[in-house]
């Protein structure tokens, strides 16, 4: 197998009602990578989307021919578009490929009441109780803040995890995204602030949720012998998983406190000589809090069960053992479906984040989803 | 939309030849679950085929209605119009007694928040909650309700 390097990253402009299309989205996302590359269209023969219809957007931006293609079902979001990206590189069935997310701002509250979820890809299953959903929906359930009610309540059950654990969590994102320019949110937090922010479905509150928004993100993967020529230091995939345990079912997953993430990472490590302890910052998914949490005992950054502690200890802090979501996690940048994970440690291992920098930053591991299906990289640099 | 002074309906399932059995149980007042006819393995949700043999001779059968509370959340934002006037409300995942980790969706009713807990022993109770829709709720086993 070919060694995979990441040589480009670039967002869209990202906010609530932006009036940017989808195709926009593209456009921006696509243009910013390739520029932080110093790559043109005719370098790439690969494109790659969740959320987005690949051969059109090829077609628009002039990446013709293409040796790869992929545009997206159903899988664990960004990660899934890397994994169709490193997997193709890799075995040679392509040298460049842009890897995209893209989401239009999903409808949500009053919105949704009011019928416009139909609209909305992300939304739209959930207006209809047919197929599986015949047993969710009518029952008031089925809505990924209950799902992800369920998995909170269950890890506070079985392990004892706290509110003010979850808090701790938030409060640190927070403390994270005030050094970063692109975040929405940079005030200050404090428990009491977090303590009596609103349910969406407790245990679960507002704050643990990841923000809707408009946002377009890309990533250019490539040869490690292409990457050597470019304008940025390479970042190299040194080991990925993609892995799936169940169909596409969280409120009747058998085990809740122990999901996909378990599986994903033992086949990271199994693929890898680097443990744990090597890696320098993480990029743990948060579009709900418990996510996070499963992914910081599946990695092995601490012991089964004890993420609450963990986190309530500082060790997930700039500074700390190993810091999680620099950027402040999509609670605070807006929900970029794990692709700001992925770019955030590709700027980290550059050396590009100055005020949240971590100091030597060597390696990094992002990670996408959980529950019924996931995916995790590890990256390094030179 | 219906005008606002009219009652917004529920979602309603929409049967299939796979899951009428399901809704012919509620019907009835029964709990069924698709069972392999084969290997005797519980499948839920309905499959056209069995995941532990690959039998096709599937069938819904009634199951005692018993379980145990696994997870729960209490639903304090309505998603859709008809739980609007309903919230809070506590949707779980219980684990039914025939079966390891044959977990099933649903709401527990009548019970205070402070007495849920994992392994709450559970029983199913019919639910009309629209003049069109009956559901399989649970009680705590030997509760009232």
């Amino acid at each position: 197998m070919r060694r995979v390097a990441i040589v480009g990253v670039g967002y869209s402009r990202v906010g609530r009602n932006t009036g940017l299309t989808e195709t926009d989205l593209v456009i921006e996302s696509s243009l910013a990578a390739l520029a932080d590359a110093g790559l043109e269209t005719k370098d790439v023969d690969g494109v790659v989307s969740m959320g987005s219809d690949a051969l059109r957007d090829a077609w628009m931006l002039g990446i013709t021919p293409l040796d790869w293609f992929f545009a997206g079902g159903t899988g664990p979001a960004f990660v899934y578009a890397a994994h169709q990206a490193i997997a193709a590189i890799a075995s040679g069935f392509c040298h460049t490929a842009l890897a995209l997310r893209i989401i239009p701002q999903q409808p949500t509250g009053a919105k949704l009441l009011g019928g416009a979820g139909a609209a909305h890809p992300m939304t739209a299953m959930l207006a209809q109780a047919v197929g599986d959903r015949q047993f969710s929906l009518p029952f008031g359930a089925g809505n990924p803040p209950q799902w992800a009610g369920l998995l909170t309540q269950r890890h506070m059950a079985q392990f004892g995890t706290t509110e003010e654990q979850f808090g701790r969590h938030v409060i640190t994102q927070r403390e994270h995204a005030a050094l970063n320019d692109d975040a929405f949110f940079r005030e200050p937090l404090t428990m009491e602030q977090y303590l009596t922010s609103r349910f969406v479905s407790k245990p679960l509150r507002i704050l643990d949720c990841d923000y809707p928004c408009d946002s377009g993100s890309a990533v250019i993967f490539t040869t490690e012998e292409r990457a050597r020529d470019l304008r940025k230091p390479p970042v190299f995939v040194e080991a990925s998983a993609l892995s799936a345990t169940r169909d596409l079912h969280f409120e009747i997953l058998e085990d809740m406190a122990e999901t996909s993430p378990k599986h994903c990472a033992e086949q990271l490590w199994a693929r890898t000589d680097l443990r744990p302890k090597d890696v320098s910052v993480a990029g743990l998914y948060d579009g709900f809090s418990v996510i996070t949490f499963q992914w910081l005992e599946a990695l092995g950054f601490c012991e089964r069960g004890g993420a609450g502690p963990f986190v309530a200890a500082g060790n997930t802090r700039l500074g700390g053992k190993i810091p999680v979501n620099t950027d402040g996690g999509a609670c605070n940048v807006g929900r970029r479906h794990g692709a700001n994970f992925c770019i955030e440690a590709v700027r980290q291992l550059r050396g590009e984040c100055d005020a949240r920098q971590v100091k030597d930053a060597r390696v990094a591991v992002f990670s996408n989803s959980f529950g019924p299906f996931c995916g995790a990289t590890l990256l390094t640099r030179d | 939309m219906s005008a606002a002074t009219e009652m917004p309906s529920p979602l309603l399932p929409v049967p299939d030849a796979l899951t009428q059995f399901f809704w012919d149980g509620v019907a009835q007042g029964e709990l069924r679950i698709q069972r392999c006819r084969e290997c005797r393995h519980y499948i839920h949700y309905p499959r056209p085929i069995c995941r532990f043999c690959r039998s096709r001779d599937l069938t819904g059968e009634r199951v005692s209605g018993r379980a145990a509370l696994y997870s729960w959340t209490i639903s304090t934002q309505a998603f859709h119009p008809f739980w609007v006037e309903r919230v809070p409300y506590t949707i779980a995942t219980v684990e039914l007694v025939e079966q390891p980790r044959l977990m099933f969706l649903s709401q527990v009713i009548g019970c205070a928040e402070g007495e849920l807990r994992a392994g709450l022993p559970l029983e199913v109770t019919f639910e009309r909650v629209a003049p069109e829709l009956t559901l399989p709720f649970f009680k705590p086993a030997g509760a009232a309700r």
